[in-house]
């Protein structure tokens, strides 16, 4: 483990690090959690036994919201030396189970879900869509994500946005049963070789159908792609981008709202790429929509806990879920419908609608799908 | 201790489309994902297991065509050291006394402590090759291991599931097989880095003349059992498919439970 210790040191500038604990301040799961990102980076750097610190329950409750590490005033990774030090634990073998079956699913099938890979495209089956490895042609793909292929609940979300779509007149293909994972949870889980292969994958069908722009349904797809695949000239949008530009002239969603609804920010989406105003206008474009913003939003927006491959692993603490801090907060506010832009938000917050018993009060619903509502 | 492990690729068939090929014998396997079997990724971790705790080596011996090599490959980057492949066209359609012979004859010649096998494969499901094995070997066996306990003085202690919930603790001597119960331990996961990090490494194939056998001790001739038929069960009376939404079909359930008389 000397060697690999090094390389962390190097790697991620351990020794740069001054303690400050601006990182820890933010980090959403410290509260709750045995994690503390800042004690990690010293500890690296002076504990002797690495082996045992990759073996803690508590690497994987974080989130990869990524806070820590934009917070950090020298410039420094921490989040990335907390993935690193995963990726090691991933090279050992010993990692939770339902991380391993999530990995596994990703190299067999394309997908965490373990889901088989002919019925990826099954969502769609009477909406006609385009698809370019059965010859379609369009100025872009729709990278569908595999939650948003799989999940029962998140497949609504997909339909709307080509509802959505449609109605701006936005020409889009997919990539059918061809699309693989983007990885995106994967890389973050820290199964770098995997990840490699699955971006690979992707980047051969982007070559092969000469694909010059993307939009995802999926902040988490549309970060990975957009910075970490290393497409110079491929153009990668989230869909809140391109319906926020569509409606400006003349917004084809002319229906009535009369609701108030809140936005919870993913942190793909947000925080992580800066996109912040395209799903409130979109929100406030609505004729109707009483639109209130969360007291931490934004910058300062509140994890819901779906990121990182917290899909596939509880978390080791037994503090409170912060979705359902965000859902309580939504409801103490007044608001009707909480609406969110990513499929793990969707499925994290309607999750702790339901525990925190706020059915009654409460409806979680994807961007997409409250303008299909207004169609 | 000189640890063998027998494992077999096997298609994943667990949510797939399962369609019966044109012999009527099989299933097409065209479009089906491969894997280790369940319970040989068991018996695998096991052996490296065996390995960490008492030292010596662990070889891994499939029979199968190119593609076991994948299978193999992802046993030797678990922590296994030699890899053996066992091939020849005349294999094809052995049953699972058949295969038990080609495997001794490739473990013959070899020194071992242990043979680990998986209590049974997920396509064929005859759970014979491990008890068949140690019968041609003339060793001890213990079928659907769930523990080992330790081993010491030239014996193996083993505790054996037994239907409702019984167990059974054995003492064998060994050499002896084992063959190994899904759950026994949590095996370890293989990263793409760790099959990069063996892709070089030998595995060495046999064939049937290797092996000393003739056309007649493998594949149909050399078998006690024949397939004659493979089908899908027939459909049942009493099952009701619901279709709707997930909020739907709840409420069906619910309903349907209701007037059977439960929830009351
Ligand atoms: S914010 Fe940066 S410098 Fe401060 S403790 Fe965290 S990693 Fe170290
Ligand atoms: S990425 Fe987020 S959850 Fe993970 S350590 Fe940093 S601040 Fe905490």
């Amino acid at each position: 483990m000397e060697a690999q210790k090094n390389e962390l040191l190097q790697k991620f500038e351990l020794y740069g690090c001054f303690q400050c604990g601006k990182c820890t301040g933010g980090c959403p799961v410290s509260l709750k959690s045995k994690l503390n990102i800042r004690k990690l980076m010293i500890e690296v750097l002076l504990r002797e036994n690495l082996g045992n610190m990759i073996q803690r329950d508590e690497l994987w409750d974080c989130t990869t919201c990524k806070t820590c590490t934009l917070r950090c005033p020298r410039g420094l990774e921490p989040m990335d030396l907390l993935i690193g030090m995963r990726a090691l634990s991933v090279e050992e073998g010993h990692i939770p189970k339902t991380i391993i079956e999530a990995l596994e699913g990703a190299y067999k099938y394309g997908n965490p879900w373990n889901a088989a890979k002919n019925k990826r495209s099954d969502w769609a089956n009477e909406l006609e869509l385009k698809v370019f490895p059965q010859g379609g042609k369009a100025a872009n793909l729709y990278f569908v994500c595999c939650t948003a292929a799989y999940d029962t609940r998140v497949q609504n979300v997909g339909r709307s946005l080509v509802q959505c779509f449609r109605q701006i007149g936005y020409d889009f293909a997919t990539l059918g049963n061809d699309e693989t994972c983007c990885g995106s949870e994967i890389r973050r889980m820290g199964e770098e070789g995997l990840f490699e292969m699955l971006m690979e994958g992707n980047i051969e069908s982007i070559n092969k159908y000469d694909i010059r722009s993307i939009v995802t349904t999926s902040p988490h797809c549309y970060n990975t792609i957009k910075n970490d695949y290393g497409q110079d000239g491929l153009q990668v949008s989230h869909y809140t981008q391109v319906l926020a530009e569509a409606i400006k002239d003349k917004n084809p969603f002319s229906g009535e709202m009369r609701k108030a609804i809140t936005y919870h920010d993913p942190c793909f989406l947000g925080k992580q790429n800066g996109i912040f105003d395209e799903p409130r206008q979109i929100l406030q474009s609505i004729p109707g929509v009483t639109f209130i913003d969360f007291d931490r939003s934004r910058e300062k927006s509140l994890c819901c806990e779906g990121g990182g491959g917290r899909m596939w692993v509880e978390s080791s603490d037994q503090g409170p879920r912060l979705a359902e801090i965000r859902v309580q907060d939504a409801v103490d506010m007044g608001a009707e419908i909480l609406a969110t832009a990513c499929p793990f938000c969707l499925l994290t917050l309607e999750d702790a609608v339901k525990t925190t018993g706020n059915e009654e009060k409460l409806r979680v619903m994807d961007i997409s799908e409250i303008l299909v509502e207004v169609l | 201790m000189e640890v063998i492990v027998c494992i077999k690729r096997v298609p994943e068939t667990a949510g797939a489309d399962i369609i019966i090929d044109k012999t009527g014998r099989g299933i097409e396997k065209r479009g089906l994902v491969f894997d280790i079997n369940e319970w040989d990724n068991y018996a695998v971790e096991e052996a490296i297991l065996l390995k960490e705790e008492y030292g010596g080596s662990v070889t891994v011996i499939s029979m199968g065509p190119e593609e076991a090599n994948e299978t193999l490959r992802r046993a030797l980057a678990m922590g296994a050291d030699q890899a053996i492949r066992l091939t020849d066209p005349v294999f094809e359609g052995s049953d699972g006394y058949a295969i038990a012979r080609i495997l001794s004859q490739a473990i013959k010649p070899l020194s071992y402590d242990l043979i680990l096998t998986g209590v049974q494969t997920e396509d064929d499901g005859y759970g014979q090759v491990g008890p068949t094995l140690a019968e041609i070997l003339e060793i001890p066996h213990a079928a659907v291991v769930n523990r080992i306990d330790g081993i010491e003085g030239g014996r193996v202690k083993v505790h054996r599931e037994l239907e409702g919930g019984l167990e059974e603790v054995l003492d064998l001597n060994i050499p002896a097989v084992l063959t190994i119960q899904s759950g026994i331990n949590e095996p370890r996961y293989v990263s793409i880095m760790g099959i990069r990090k063996v892709a070089k490494k030998e595995i060495k194939v046999l064939g049937l003349s290797e092996l000393g056998m003739k056309p007649e001790d493998a594949g149909q001739p050399g078998s006690l059992s024949v397939v004659e038929r493979v089908f899908f069960p027939p459909v049942g009376e009493g099952a009701q498919m619901l279709e709707g939404t997930m909020d739907e079909i709840s409420d069906k359930v619910v309903t349907i439970l209701k007037e059977k008389g439960g929830g009351a």
